[in-house]
């Protein structure tokens, strides 16, 4: 067979480009040309050189390659062809140059946040608190309604893939659902976010019992806390919450 | 004050930021201790800080301001010799995608995740959903266009990330343009390019 190595005809490039813009500007500044002064065409076919030989494109992004590609051939071929000039409209060239200045910025703010990052990763914070400080059982750390939405979106897809047979549809009501929540919660304590959606039956079941923990949530019932990071969400009264926190105090 | 109390105070500032994870502001400091005038808390902070930052008597611990905030950390030089006693590997870094995202919402925010693609040329739906995992950055509200999208905006981790007061000490672009001036020829700033201002009013 064949082997897939590239030759040694071309270079190797092993610094990937983040995307089109990045590709661009590395042309530009190789070909020492003044992004001001270029015209986009002149770089065009080294453009799409790269595209080819896929030097540098992370094959993921390569939509976003090709895109700018569609981009460069259209500026070039208006280029061929005379046209009135019409003021209002903003020429595809422009916009991309203007495009690629504003990423030059993006890029020199980037690299100075690296360097920000490395020296401040040099400094060694306190990362916790112990967990049984002060006898108090969790550390609570409230999460937000994203981290909530993620983990509910990664259990239906769990549910999903489970096959179920139905025998009869039942109807899940709101108030329903916030009864028989509030009443796990006064028997339990709290409830655990993932354990709890796993034993439900339905995917109507989840997404009624999932909209009303956020309602009761926003209306301050309810506190949705972690006790370590990836750890698992718990969900508890807020009047169950201070109770805890009172208990630790005392 | 007597020096006693002056001493006491300060003793006592030291050992919550000993204890805190987070950096601590100075009202809540203040009002704890029911200081009422900015300067008595700035005299006692500066007894804290002649402790820690004088150069000619290093200590493994250094106090920063961050966040608008107070906090210990150990003292740089010290990295690698954590590094091998405890042999962890340090946080990991945020990767280039990450950084650009991270550049355009510290400059721009709050901006869309269409806009930060727009920017960057490629579709930035991952590096926004791992910055939003590290709490780097949050979302901030809704703009009022079709579709109701939702604007991220930098956080307050973001801010103790980089160690930074707020968003005023992020270099503007016109400090930074001088920075790469002579590393990189041609220079893209000639003509009289309007710098992007850090939003001072976001957090």
């Amino acid at each position: 067979m064949e082997t897939m190595e590239p030759t040694a005809a071309y270079q190797v490039q092993t610094h990937s480009f983040e995307g089109p813009m990045d590709l661009l500007l590395h042309l530009i500044r190789k070909n020492k040309l003044n992004i001001l002064e270029i015209r986009i065409s002149e770089i065009t076919s080294e453009y799409l050189y790269y595209l080819e030989k896929l030097k540098g494109i992370n094959p993921s992004r390569e939509s976003d390659f090709l895109m700018t590609a569609a981009t460069l051939i259209y500026i070039k071929s208006r280029t061929l062809l005379p046209r009135p000039e019409d003021a209002d409209e903003e020429s595809p060239e422009r916009k991309l140059i203007h495009s690629l200045i504003e990423y030059e910025k993006i890029q020199k703010i980037s690299m100075r946040l690296r360097d920000i990052e490395y020296s401040e990763l040099m400094f060694w914070r306190r990362e916790e608190i112990g967990e049984n400080f002060e006898n108090r059982e969790y550390a609570l750390e409230e999460v937000s309604a994203f981290q909530l939405a993620e983990i509910f979106f990664s259990l239906i897809k769990k549910k999903e893939e489970e096959e179920f047979l139905y025998v009869s549809s039942r109807h899940y009501s709101f108030e329903e659902k916030r009864k028989e929540i509030l009443a796990t919660l006064d028997n339990h304590g709290f409830l655990d976010f993932s354990d709890y959606v796993s034993r439900l039956d339905s995917l109507e079941e989840v997404l009624v019992s999932f909209f009303t923990i956020l309602e009761m949530i926003k209306r301050h019932m309810l506190i949705a806390v972690q006790k370590q990071l990836f750890g698992t969400i718990q969900i508890w009264s807020r009047d169950e919450e201070n109770r805890a926190l009172q208990k630790g105090d005392a | 004050m007597t020096l006693e109390q002056v001493n006491s105070k300060l003793a006592f500032i030291e050992a919550l930021l000993f204890v805190s994870k987070d950096p601590v502001e100075p009202s809540r400091i203040m009002d704890f201790l029911e200081i009422k005038e900015i300067g008595e808390f700035e005299e006692i902070l500066k007894g804290l800080e002649n402790f820690y930052l004088d150069p000619q008597n290093k200590r493994g611990i250094t106090l920063k301001r961050c966040a608008n905030g107070l906090q210990l950390a150990t003292h740089p030089d010290f990295h690698d010799a954590l590094k091998d006693f405890f042999t962890v590997r340090h946080a990991s870094k945020l990767s280039l995608a990450s950084l650009e995202t991270l550049a355009i919402t510290a400059y721009r925010q709050p901006v869309t995740l269409a806009e930060i693609s727009d920017l960057r040329g490629v579709n930035s739906c991952t590096p926004v959903k791992n910055l939003l995992q590290k709490k780097l950055i949050k979302i901030s509200g809704r703009k009022k266009v079709p579709g109701l999208p939702a604007l991220y905006a930098t956080s307050k981790e973001f801010l103790i990330y980089f160690g930074l007061n707020d968003l005023a000490q992020l270099p503007s672009l016109e400090e930074l343009t001088e920075l790469f001036e002579e590393k990189e020829q041609p220079s893209l700033f000639q003509k009289g390019e309007s710098p992007v201002e850090p939003d001072p009013t976001g957090e």
